[in-house]
């Protein structure tokens, strides 16, 4: 048998310990989307935080989110300001980082929110480091 | 000697060739051996948000290039310096202590302040962000920083745009147009001459604010450089105020370094493009 450690194997046993503490810690009280910044650019239609928080869990559950939910996830910028917010010490900003995560597909589930992947993300990177750095710098720093 | 330390500074401010430079002069005036890594061979993996696997092995990649370094790590990015104390670290043990530029400069302030010797006579905002600022106080750090710099005012309106940076509206434009707009209007109701960046990515899309006639924009690195007499150029506002020249002052050696269709097809579009505001 293979002893090779599994690529990100300890990133994923650290999110899943934090989704099993956030789902067992969130009353759903949704005073975190209350306080959001954000939330009035979700293309879902408005709601109150107590509909849009099960649906975040759920994602998180690896089940389907509803609109609502996907709609608040998709338009979270790590503000923060829901992290004061909450009277359980949730720390809803990781709750909302683990359901983008979640929803773009990224923990291995069906895919439930769309984000622009820019294919040229590090190779424009390398192509400015080429026109602002000398090839030595290129070399050592890179 | 001064203290050995590693100046992480990410992936997107390559395109700010001028802050990288003047960093590594500033940290070295203050006394810190400062040597610079960085571009996608160090990534934080923070991009990957779609792929898990990916950005696990990308941060325990650099968590271990990091840690084989031997010294303190400074962040120049925010996106990395946060990433590494929520995720990186849980994926692969850290053996080093961190910094974020910001508090390295601001905890060596009495020995920046002699070498700010250069009058810049300029009334600025800043732009701040909450979010990062939790982490690191950079909303009051920044503007203390910038007030050791003859000749310069911080105007504050209280505003901190939502978002922990302005790449975080990427894909959002209504959302980053208001954030525009609310900007440039408190400052100008404050009468600033000029909109201070405390992150690179802020002072990327902002720049474009000051191409386009709406005002000068600086980040707060360039400010100090400018005091202490460095002599880095801007080149990336230079190219963005004037992107139909920018090829040509890029000149034909360094164009073919990256590829006339790469350059017209993924770098052209960026340096033309401008902030939208709100009427």
């Amino acid at each position: 048998m293979s002893t090779r450690p599994v690529i990100g194997q300890r990133l994923k046993e650290f999110q899943q310990s934090e989704i099993d503490r956030i789902l067992g810690a969130c009353t759903k009280c949704g005073k975190c989307f209350e306080v959001c910044p954000m939330a009035r650019y979700s293309k879902a239609p408005p709601t109150d935080g107590k509909a849009v928080v099960p649906g975040v869990l759920a994602v998180l559950r690896g089940e389907q989110g509803t609109p609502e939910a996907l709609g608040w996830i998709a338009v979270c910028t790590r503000s923060g300001s829901c992290v004061p917010a909450c009277p359980e010490n949730v720390d809803p900003k990781m709750m909302m980082r683990l359901a983008r995560m979640t929803a773009l597909g990224g923990r291995g589930q069906p895919k439930q929110i769309d984000m622009k992947e820019d294919r040229d993300y590090f190779d424009r990177v390398r192509a400015f480091a080429k026109l602002q750095l000398t090839d030595e710098e290129l070399k050592e720093w890179t | 000697m001064g203290e050995r330390v590693t100046f992480w500074y990410g992936c997107n401010v390559l395109r700010h060739g001028d802050i990288i430079h003047a960093c590594l002069d500033i940290l070295r005036a203050i006394g810190f051996e400062a040597s610079p890594v960085g571009g996608p061979d160090y990534c934080c993996g923070t991009v990957k948000d779609a792929n898990q696997t990916t950005a696990g092995g990308m941060a325990t990649r650099t968590v271990g290039k990091l840690n084989d370094r031997g010294a303190r790590v400074v962040a120049w990015c925010p996106s990395c310096h946060s990433h590494m104390h929520v995720f990186m670290d849980k994926a692969h043990d850290r053996h080093f202590d961190m910094s974020y530029m910001v508090e390295l400069v601001h905890a060596n302030r009495d020995k920046l302040a002699p070498l700010l010797k250069n009058r810049v006579p300029m009334r600025v905002m800043l732009h701040k962000h909450v979010g990062f600022n939790e982490l690191v106080p950079v909303n009051r750090m920044v503007p203390e920083i910038l007030s050791l710099i003859p000749g310069v005012e911080v105007v504050d309106a209280g505003y901190a745009a939502p978002g922990y940076m302005c790449a975080s509206f990427a894909g959002m434009p209504a959302a980053l147009q208001d954030m525009h707009t609310d900007t440039v209007r408190a400052a100008k109701a404050l009468g600033a001459e000029a909109l201070v960046t405390t992150f690179h990515q802020c002072f990327r899309e902002m720049v474009g604010l000051e191409a386009a006639g709406v005002m000068p924009v600086h980040n707060y690195i360039q400010l100090i450089a400018q005091s202490m007499g460095l002599p880095y150029e801007d080149e990336y506002k230079a190219w963005k105020r004037a992107p139909d020249e920018a090829m040509a002052m890029i000149g034909p050696e360094r164009i073919a370094k990256v590829g006339v269709e790469f350059y017209e097809r993924a770098i052209l579009p960026e340096l033309k493009k401008r902030p939208t505001l709100s009427k």
